[in-house]
């Protein structure tokens, strides 16, 4: 079969019944959760990943990454009305969205930032059909000792990448290998720091981590701080339609935007925000009008929106043909196609067909359905932003105590569900970022196994990932990226050194 | 200290030489056959190495920030991140006993009051609405086993 019957294939599976509705539920959650500020995707899919469990594998993964890309889309929304990023990958759009729609051209904003969302997802997935299938081929050339050091390269970069200190997220990712090694050893079936706990025999469960730390963590957050009127405006939103000038002005960085998201978006910790980032700063570098963005560019609108949407495509390269998530999301999509039966890897491509093209093209029908969601039902997305927090955040809640709970019919996942919402509580206030710890922690347990199958492999010689040419290739590229990082540090640290001299 | 970095840092250097001591207990191994507490050992110790290079390299910012733990409670609402980690690990305790119903009603009673002064038929009313519509969705069509409590043999 080639790609394209592969694709027939996929679309077959994708129009069954029951996929067209998980597919429309997810892209309709995946909205409502990028409109909504203070719960994100990452929050979203943990809240619902147990009530997936009731369902079909392949219709629940549809469902999933249909919030995934579905956030991006929504996240647009609050962003040009309410200068409020939906979610992340949303704040550039702030920029100049907000200067549009007070201009009065609040319409095609939202037009531009819809049709540059679908435009980029379709392209996004087209690239994912032609260049997964060639990439899995070749991973089913690696072993033991090139899974670890791919996991130790996707974890620096994702370390390097993300914002804020390095130093920090280098400390989150060792806690997340830590916490993913919590439970009975695979090959002794000793229990390793699980304090007598008998809820932590099987390992700290991905949904309590993650409800806690990106769900409760946030709800405590905005508890503690003074409600403000979120002020929408009030025009009649008209003309959602851009002009033939909007679209000459938005074609080039909505191609350019596209191209770039989906290859940041295969890169460990690069995703939506970084690449709508990168995006907006070329745009503006090579606009002949840079002084206009943040006045209002549409420009400034579509490449960033472009890139958000195709970085979410691009990122389902790694999971699905290494078995390697590139940012939370994917790391609870892991966790998920696991508990379904499914680990991701090389293999999946061809021992579960349905589920890997099923999904892609499913994210095809779904951008359709997202813009036919998106620009006549802005009306309603306005409305519900005007939903009080005080009648919210209970709402957000309930479902994070019941999604833990029905885990396991245990109270005991809600209470680790609270450690976790502490713990990431405590995180936020001293600026760690959770993504790397929920990463580090998925890979914990392959990277314990891959690293103790390398050493049995060479007899205890370290010297096996520096011999074998891929590991010896990733491993220069790892030195490379912790060289950049440390450099300023070093140069930090002596100047700091001195001055305690000198003092 | 006046620089929260350096308080977190200090932390998780304790926490890191925990780790690394407690892999001990449960085994190295040889690098021949590693032991079961190989990865975390090696973990806890880079941990416990980044957070020393964390403090010293935070000790630049000391005097710009002027302020260490005081980070906790400076939300002008802090308090009430307290009551509503107070209801919410109350909840867990009670939940398998009084039932899913009752525990839910209350907490939500309570919590709707945390950020607004809504009237109290309002809230009693909102409880009422959205405990049932949780309980219609979750019970009843997704078919999770909702704890039943006191009320077992009654629902």
């Amino acid at each position: 079969m080639d790609i394209f019957d592969h694709i027939f294939f996929g679309f077959g599976v994708a129009f069954q019944p029951v996929n067209l509705l998980f597919c429309f539920t997810g892209v309709l959650i995946g909205t409502l959760v990028g409109v909504l500020p203070g719960l994100g995707p990452v929050a979203a899919i943990s809240l619902l990943l147990p009530a997936t469990f009731h369902a079909p594998p392949v219709a629940s993964i549809i469902m999933l990454s249909g919030i995934y890309y579905g956030a991006m889309y929504g996240g647009s929304t609050t962003s040009i009305l309410v200068n409020i990023p939906g979610e992340a990958a949303s704040v550039v759009t702030c920029f100049d969205g907000y200067q549009m729609a007070r201009r009065g051209r609040a319409g095609p904003a939202l037009g531009m930032a819809a049709f540059a969302s679908f435009i980029a997802g379709t392209l996004g997935v087209i690239g994912l059909a032609f260049l997964a299938p060639p990439l899995a081929a070749i991973a089913l050339k690696f072993g033991p000792p090139e899974y670890f050091s791919l996991m130790v390269l996707g974890l620096t970069v994702l370390t390097f990448l993300a914002g804020g200190s390095m130093l920090k997220s280098l400390m989150m990712a060792s806690i997340g290998v830590i916490i993913g090694n919590v439970g009975l050893d695979l090959i002794t079936a000793q229990p390793r720091f699980t304090f007598g706990l008998s809820i932590l025999l099987d390992g700290v469960g991905l949904v309590p981590l993650v409800m806690g730390l990106f769900g409760i963590s946030e709800v405590l957050l905005n508890v503690e701080q003074r409600l403000s009127e979120r002020e929408v405006f009030k025009t009649v939103l008209k003309g959602l339609l851009p002009t033939l000038r909007d679209w000459k002005e938005s074609i080039g960085p909505l191609l350019r935007g596209s191209i770039l998201g989906f290859f940041l978006g295969i890169l460990p910790g690069g995703g939506a925000v970084i690449s709508s980032f990168v995006s907006y700063g070329l745009e503006k570098r090579l606009s002949k009008h840079p002084e206009e963005f943040g006045k209002g560019a549409i420009a400034g609108v579509a490449g960033p929106e472009s890139a958000n949407n195709s970085a979410t495509a691009g990122a389902f390269i790694p999971l699905l043909t290494l078995g390697l998530p590139s940012n939370a999301v994917m790391a609870i999509l892991l966790g998920a196609l696991m508990i379904y039966g499914m680990p991701p890897g090389p293999k999946l491509i061809s021992s579960h067909p349905q589920l890997f093209w099923g999904v892609i093209s499913s994210m095809y029908i779904g951008n359709i359905m997202l813009l036919i969601l998106n620009l006549p039902l802005i009306g309603l997305w306005v409305k519900i932003l005007k939903i009080p927090y005080p009648i919210l955040f209970p709402l957000i809640l309930l479902f994070c105590l019941i999604g833990a709970y029905s885990l396991n019919n245990n109270p005991a996942e809600i209470g680790l569900m609270l450690f976790f919402g502490l713990l990431g509580y405590l995180m936020k206030k001293f600026k760690y970022d959770g993504a790397p710890l929920v990463l580090a922690m998925v890979l914990g347990p392959l990277m314990d196994q891959s690293l103790r199958q390398s050493l049995l492999m060479s007899g205890g010689s370290g010297m096996i990932f520096f011999t074998r040419p891929i590991c010896l290739v990733i491993f220069v590229v790892i030195g490379l990226i912790l060289l950049l990082s440390v450099l300023p540090l070093i140069g930090r640290m002596r100047k700091t050194m001195d001055e305690m001299k000198e003092v | 200290m006046r620089n929260p970095d350096q308080w977190s840092s200090l932390f998780w250097l304790l926490a890191g030489l925990g780790i690394t001591l407690g892999s001990l207990k449960y085994g190295f191994g040889t690098l021949q056959a590693p032991g079961a507490g190989f990865i975390t050992f090696f973990a806890g110790m880079l941990l416990s190495l980044l957070a020393v290079v964390f403090f010293f390299s935070s000790l630049k910012r000391d005097e710009k920030l002027h302020k260490g733990v005081e980070i906790l409670w400076e939300g002008p609402e802090a308090h009430k991140v307290i009551f509503v980690l107070i209801l919410l690990v109350a909840y867990t305790l009670i939940l398998k006993h009084l039932g899913f119903l009752i525990s839910t009603f209350g907490l939500l009673c309570l919590l709707f009051r945390v950020k607004a002064t809504y009237h109290l038929m309002k809230v009693i009313l909102m409880s009422l609405l959205i405990t049932s519509g949780a309980y219609l969705l979750f019970q009843v069509w997704l078919k999770v086993q909702l704890p039943r409590g006191i009320l077992e043999g009654i629902i």
